[in-house]
This record gives structure tokens, C-alpha cells and sequence, in this order.
């Protein structure tokens, strides 16, 4: 007992240094790196919520786009239709993309597999282009997500960027701060139960059922969260903010990380954002076309999906970890 | 114990890293970028690839070509112009992002030319051009909200406004077809809302009226919408949308005998004739199409400017044939050249706005109607002149040989026919003005 409030302490105390370090971070570096930080920020959300799914609930989604779609689309209609303030649009994205997960769970639930996730990719593929079908969801012309500039107390020389950085920033920290503390507790053990042997979870007086709605809930909730910041950094909500490229960037993301993990969430996001950099910088050391610029980053992320499942199947932080083990014994 | 003492070395180690980070990493400096002594360099974000960028992916190439031809005569007071162009597929998320990196990577003085207005709305917002004052010249739109100085307080735009082009449609309609009632098939958006607010302003709002989103009218649709059409008694059907639409709609008019049976009439934005013939719309489809512009037509060899530019196209964009977007792209280019010109020699973000607000409406430009560029104006071209399509795509002047250009705001005031005679075309196309 004493152990565990000692890493829940150890872990809260974490979390408030690096925030304090992305503070300190944020207010040396330039525009542009704040901006690439707000992605990282909003990136690693997305791959904690998957990780929670699929690495500890054992339910493999294809879909988390659609689920931050959801959250995208709340925040940007509370705050532009309704006029409420962005820190309540925020809100409504977690709580409304909850409640969607939790209708959405209800019907997966009784899935796995290959039909789980092709229900999910169903869902990545369908949900955000509803909005062309509804004329007050904006269409591809979409809806504006403005949260405003900084208050003027930070200062005139306090960018956009960096404000939209302190609050990808602020939001992701809290948000997989409580991710990782569920994971330690008691629904941590039992979702890797129900992923691990269901038939044995549920003799042991699980409900497999209800943990499953649950993770599902609670991960869409929080991928609401990271489309809502996602539609807050490219000022919009409309369908091709959710690609379905978007689902697999994060699944690669939660492969390069390891989804059996929180650990290396940050590593997996920074590695989404540098892709695109690195493409740019090989089309221009190559001379290649505009055409290669926009195809490149997608054969990367395929590449690297390739690479990580042959090589470091589990993540490189499970390979540390693994490594550790080993040196001990 | 030994807990409390790796708690306390997690907190000394995390310090030392956040006061390291502090101390290596230098402050952002502000100034503006994009400008040394010896080059400019300039952003545009619009598609090349996507639907809208079969349409209009000639636009960057034009651009580049004609600066291209300007850094061989010189460049600009010295300085060699760049233009880096980054494509948004004609998606507003996408512009937003693309115009953001434009801004903070590739560090650009200023954009040009960027195209559509869904996309380029959310992009200003995106990449903070205001906060940066980032001088957004000539964009590609006729949407009428982007004349807000409040809003937009860096913003030029190039095309009249569609409200304009609405009222000088229906002057039209009034003058020579009788002023017979209309449907009008346009784009959901504050394009196809701004062309309502024209037709509305000027008391003869369409009969019939439908709305479609962006990049949502495949040929089924076009053809249940003609189909629902021609069970009316309207027999004139105007299209305010893009060129891709309207080549939709036509062949779908084609697919059901409807050619000839509807009279149809297309927007600036719709109705080049090159890009219909290049979508696959017949020859016969198109001879006779009503459609508005003002520029001089594309393939009028006799045009000074149009003559200029077809020389710099075929040796600075080989292999691109030269038709509207091309001349638009040029006529642009040579826009910004002369702004950036009479900005002078001291270049600053803040000086070339003003100098386009002060200058801009005595800039020589290829079109047949006036600039309007100034303090309170941030819309170009003011008006337009109608035609008629031949089965060659050449637009012709709808009555008499020369064309009869319209002038209007687009507000309440009048249409009204204009005796403006544009500049001269300068010695080679190089402007030399100060």
C-alpha cells in the first residue's frame, strides 16, 4: 500500500517537472519549435488513449481518428455556435467523445479481432465525412476553432504558438497523468487480464463486458480531447483534418512507442512530427518533386510500421526494459 | 529511505536539465524574415493536385516563371525573387498547415497568390498573419469578407468580389436576355452566400436556388439537379462555382440531351474555357456558354500583355500551354513586382502594405477593368465585361467587338458601364515604376 501511493507521488511529482522543463523549453525556443511541441503535446494524447485500448484492454482500433473527430467537431461547434469559452469546448470534447465511446463499446464489446478493427477502420473511413452531409457541420468548408490569443498579462512578445503550446502542453500532461494512474490501479490489472486470457479474467469474476465499454469510453474520451487540440492548432474542423491516414500515423505511433506502455508516448509523437522533416529534407538534399514531398512522409510511416513490428515488436521501451532484466539476473 | 533519496535525484537531475535547456537554447528573435540584400522570398499555399488542382495547378509554375524572367532582367532593386510554393489540395486544414510552415519553416516575407477562400480563411487564422502583419497580396478570391481591414488587415485580394460579379450578372440578364428568371447552382460557402447577397443587392434574387458543398458534385448529382431543373419552366441556369463544376454540370447536360434546351452562364471562376475543353466538355457544349471576366480572353494573340506572357511561358514554363490561369498567375506575378517596387529598397513588411494601399491602383495590370487598391479599398479588379464562348474557347465579347465593361461595390451602389483604358504594357513586360 505504502509502495503504491509512493509511485503515484514519484509519478505526480514527474509530471510537474516536466511540465516545468516544457515551461522553461517553450520560452527559449522559436515559433516554429512550439508549434512542432503543441503537435508532440497533442500526438502523445492520441497515443496514450491507444495504448490504453489496445495494449492494455486488448482491443485493437483502427479508428482513433474518428474519435477524435468527434471531439474535434464538439469543441468547434461549442465554441463557435454556442459561444462558450474554448476551456469549456475543451471540456465538451472529452465528455461528448466519452459518451460516443461509450455508446461505440456497447456495440464493439462483443468484437475482436479482425471484426473489431474493421469496424473501427469502418468508423475512420465514414464518421468524418458525415460532415458533408450535414450543412450545419461546415462541410469541407468547415467550422472555426479559435481559442484566442494569450492573455496580455504573459506580454506582447508571447507568441500564438506558444500559447497554443502551453495548452497542448497542459492538456496532455494532465490527461495521460490520469491515463497512467488508471493504469497502475485496479483497472490497469484487469484490462490486461481480460487482453491477456478472457475466459480466465472472467472466471476470476471480471466482467469482461463492462471493462471493455469502459476502456473504450474512457479512450474516446481522450482522443476527443486530442482532436479538439489538433482543430484548436490548424484553426478548423472540417473531414480532412481526420484523414485516415491520421488512424494509422497514431497506430504507428503507439508501435514505435510500444503499446504494452505509457513510457515512451513523447519518443513515439516526436518521431510523427519528424517524419514529414526528414521527408522534406530528403526531397530537398535529392532535388525530387513536390509530388515525392507529399508521398514520402506516408512511405516513411509505412517503413517504420515495417520496421518496428519486425524488430521491436514490443517498443524500444520494453527493449530497455527487457535489457535491464537481463543485466540484473 | 532509499526511495526518498532517488525522489530527490529525479528532482535535482530534472532542474539541471530544465536550467540546461534554458541556458543553450537561444531566445526567438522577431524581425522580418524572408528578405536579404540580395533576394525576396515569397509563399504561395494553393492545390496542384486534388480536383481543384486539375484546375488551377498552373497557377505557382506561371508565377514562378514570370519572376524567373524578372531575376534574369535584374530582379527587383537587386534582389533575386524565390517563391516557394506548398500544396493544399484546396482543403482548408491542409491550407492552414501548409501556410503555417510557409510562415515559420520556410520563413517567407510575404504570400501571394494564394487560391480559394474556404482554404485561405483558415489559413490566415492558422498561421497568424495578422499578429505577424505578413502582407497576403493578390489572393485568388472574390469573397467580399476578405475586404474587412479588421479582420484581415494584411489581405488583398485580386478578383472582384462575387457580390459584384452577381450585380454585374444581373445587369446583364436585365440588358440582354430580358431579365428572365434564373436558377442559380453555387458553392455552399461565402462564395456561393456572397453571389445570393449580389443578386439579392441588385433586386433580382434567382428563382430557383441550390447550394452545394465543396468538392461534392459528381455526375449523378449534377444530373438529378439538371434533371429537377428542366422540369421547370426556368430556362436559364447559372453556375457559381469552380471551373471542375461547371464542367460536371455541362457534360452532364450533354449525358441528357439538356444542351440547347438550357441556357447556361458561368461565374469568372467557372467558366474557363481551356480547362472545360480539358475536363472532356464538347466543343458544341461550350460555343455560345455566357461568361464573365475581366481579363482580356487568353488566346487573343493581339493583346499586348497576353502576348508578353505566352513568350515568357513558353521559355520560362516549357511544356505548360498558356490559357487563363497562366495569365492570372503572370498578370499576379507582375502585380507583385510592383509592389515590391514601390515599397523601395529599405523592404519591410509594413512598408509594402502601404505602398500597395497608396500605389496599387495606378499598378500596370492586364485587365480591362480598374485596380482598386487603396487605404480603405483591399479588393482589385472592380467590375467585368461579358461574353460568349466559341466552340475554339475564345471569349468574345457578347455584343459589339469590344468589350463593355461593368464597374460596381458590392454594397448597394450601381452598376455602371466604365470607359477605363488600362495602362500600357511596360517595355517587355518589366515594370520599372517606383
Amino acid at each position: 500500500m505504502q509502495s503504491r501511493f509512493d509511485s503515484a507521488r514519484k509519478r505526480f511529482i514527474a509530471f510537474v517537472l516536466l511540465g516545468w522543463i516544457l515551461l522553461l523549453i517553450s520560452d527559449r525556443v522559436g515559433e516554429l519549435r512550439n508549434y512542432q511541441g503543441a503537435f508532440v503535446a497533442m500526438y502523445s494524447l492520441a497515443i496514450a488513449c491507444l495504448i490504453l485500448l489496445t495494449g492494455y484492454s486488448g482491443q485493437l482500433s483502427l479508428g482513433q481518428g474518428a474519435l477524435m473527430a468527434v471531439g474535434g467537431y464538439s469543441a468547434a461547434l461549442t465554441a463557435t455556435k454556442l459561444s462558450w469559452h474554448p476551456v469549456v469546448a475543451l471540456i465538451m470534447a472529452v465528455l461528448v467523445a466519452g459518451l460516443f465511446g461509450l455508446i461505440i463499446g456497447f456495440a464493439v464489446a462483443r468484437l475482436s479481432g479482425p471484426y473489431l478493427s474493421g469496424t473501427t477502420l469502418a468508423l475512420a473511413i465514414a464518421l468524418p465525412s458525415l460532415a458533408n452531409t450535414f450543412p450545419s457541420l461546415g462541410a469541407e468548408e468547415g467550422i472555426i476553432f479559435d481559442v484566442g490569443k494569450a492573455p496580455t498579462r504573459f506580454g506582447e512578445a508571447f507568441s500564438q504558438y506558444k500559447w497554443f503550446f502551453w495548452i497542448s502542453a497542459l492538456a496532455a500532461l494532465i490527461s495521460i497523468w490520469l491515463i497512467a494512474n488508471l493504469l497502475a490501479s485496479k483497472f490497469g490489472r484487469n484490462w490486461k487480464a481480460i487482453r491477456d486470457n478472457q475466459t480466465a479474467a472472467a472466471l476470476s469474476g471480471l466482467n469482461p463486458g463492462r471493462l471493455k465499454v469502459t476502456a473504450f469510453a474512457i479512450s474516446s474520451a481522450f482522443s476527443g480531447l486530442a482532436g479538439a487540440l489538433l482543430v484548436m492548432l490548424i484553426s478548423a474542423v472540417s473531414p480532412s483534418a481526420f484523414p485516415l491516414s491520421l488512424s494509422f500515423l497514431i497506430l504507428t505511433g503507439a508501435v514505435v512507442t510500444g503499446v504494452y506502455n505509457l513510457r515512451g508516448v513523447v519518443f513515439g509523437a516526436l518521431v510523427l512530427v519528424v517524419i514529414p522533416e526528414i521527408a522534406d529534407a530528403v526531397v530537398t538534399s535529392l532535388g525530387g518533386s513536390e509530388r515525392l514531398t507529399s508521398t514520402l512522409p506516408g512511405f516513411l510511416v509505412s517503413l517504420l510500421l515495417i520496421l518496428a513490428v519486425l524488430f521491436t515488436p514490443n517498443g524500444p521501451g520494453h527493449l530497455i526494459h527487457f535489457r535491464k532484466k537481463n543485466t540484473k539476473k | 529511505m532509499i526511495r526518498t533519496r532517488n525522489l530527490k535525484r529525479l528532482v535535482i537531475a530534472s532542474m539541471g536539465v530544465g536550467s540546461l535547456v534554458g541556458a543553450l537554447v537561444a531566445p526567438a528573435q522577431a524581425a522580418d524574415p524572408g528578405v536579404t540584400a540580395t533576394t525576396i522570398k515569397l509563399g504561395i499555399s494553393s492545390p496542384t493536385t486534388g480536383s481543384a488542382g486539375r484546375v488551377y495547378g498552373k497557377l505557382p509554375g506561371a508565377m514562378k516563371a514570370y519572376f524567373d524572367y524578372i531575376n534574369a532582367n535584374g530582379g527587383v532593386n537587386g534582389r533575386k525573387i524565390t517563391l516557394v510554393h506548398r500544396d493544399d489540395k484546396y482543403l482548408p486544414t491542409l491550407a492552414a498547415t501548409q501556410t503555417t510552415n510557409l510562415i515559420l519553416k520556410d520563413q517567407v516575407f510575404a504570400l501571394v497568390g494564394a487560391l480559394g477562400t474556404a482554404t485561405h480563411s483558415k489559413a490566415y487564422t492558422a498561421a497568424a498573419l495578422a499578429a505577424k502583419n505578413v502582407p497576403d497580396l493578390f489572393v485568388n478570391t472574390g469573397y467580399s469578407g476578405f475586404a474587412n481591414k479588421t479582420k484581415y488587415p494584411t489581405t488583398f485580394t485580386i478578383l472582384p468580389s462575387y457580390a459584384m460579379e452577381a450585380k454585374v450578372m444581373a445587369k446583364y440578364i436585365k440588358d440582354n436576355l430580358a431579365g428572365q428568371p434564373f436558377a442559380l447552382f453555387a458553392q455552399a460557402d461565402e462564395f456561393g452566400k456572397d453571389g445570393i447577397a449580389g443578386f439579392t443587392a441588385a433586386k433580382t434574387p434567382p428563382a430557383n436556388t441550390q447550394l452545394y458543398p465543396t468538392s461534392s458534385v459528381t455526375s449523378d448529382v449534377a444530373k438529378t439537379y439538371l434533371t429537377a431543373i428542366s422540369a421547370t419552366p426556368l430556362k436559364l441556369v447559372i453556375l457559381f462555382g469552380t471551373t471542375d463544376v461547371t464542367a460536371t454540370v455541362l457534360k452532364a447536360a450533354e449525358d441528357l440531351n439538356l444542351v440547347g434546351k438550357l441556357t447556361f452562364m458561368a461565374g469568372s471562376v467557372g467558366g474557363d474555357a481551356n480547362t472545360l475543353l480539358a475536363l472532356g466538355v464538347k466543343p458544341t457544349t461550350i460555343d455560345g456558354l455566357v461568361a464573365a471576366s475581366f481579363f482580356p480572353d487568353a488566346k487573343d494573340t493581339t493583346d499586348a500583355y497576353v502576348s508578353q506572357f505566352m513568350e515568357i511561358n513558353t521559355k520560362y514554363n516549357p511544356g505548360v500551354t498558356f490559357d487563363n490561369v497562366v495569365l492570372q498567375g503572370m498578370n499576379s506575378a507582375m502585380l507583385t513586382v510592383q509592389a515590391l517596387r514601390a515599397a523601395g529598397k529599405d523592404l519591410t513588411r509594413a512598408g509594402l502594405i502601404s505602398a500597395i494601399e497608396s500605389k496599387g491602383a495606378t499598378f500596370a495590370s492586364a485587365g480591362l477593368v480598374p485596380l482598386n487598391f487603396s487605404s480603405t479599398s483591399r479588393i482589385g479588379y472592380n467590375g467585368y465585361w461579358f461574353g460568349k464562348l466559341n466552340a475554339k474557347g475564345e471569349l468574345k465579347p457578347a455584343t459589339g467587338t469590344t468589350p463593355v465593361v461593368y464597374t460596381t461595390d458590392s454594397g448597394a451602389g450601381d452598376v455602371v458601364k466604365s470607359d477605363y483604358k488600362r495602362l500600357p504594357l511596360p517595355a517587355k513586360g518589366i515594370p520599372t515604376n517606383s
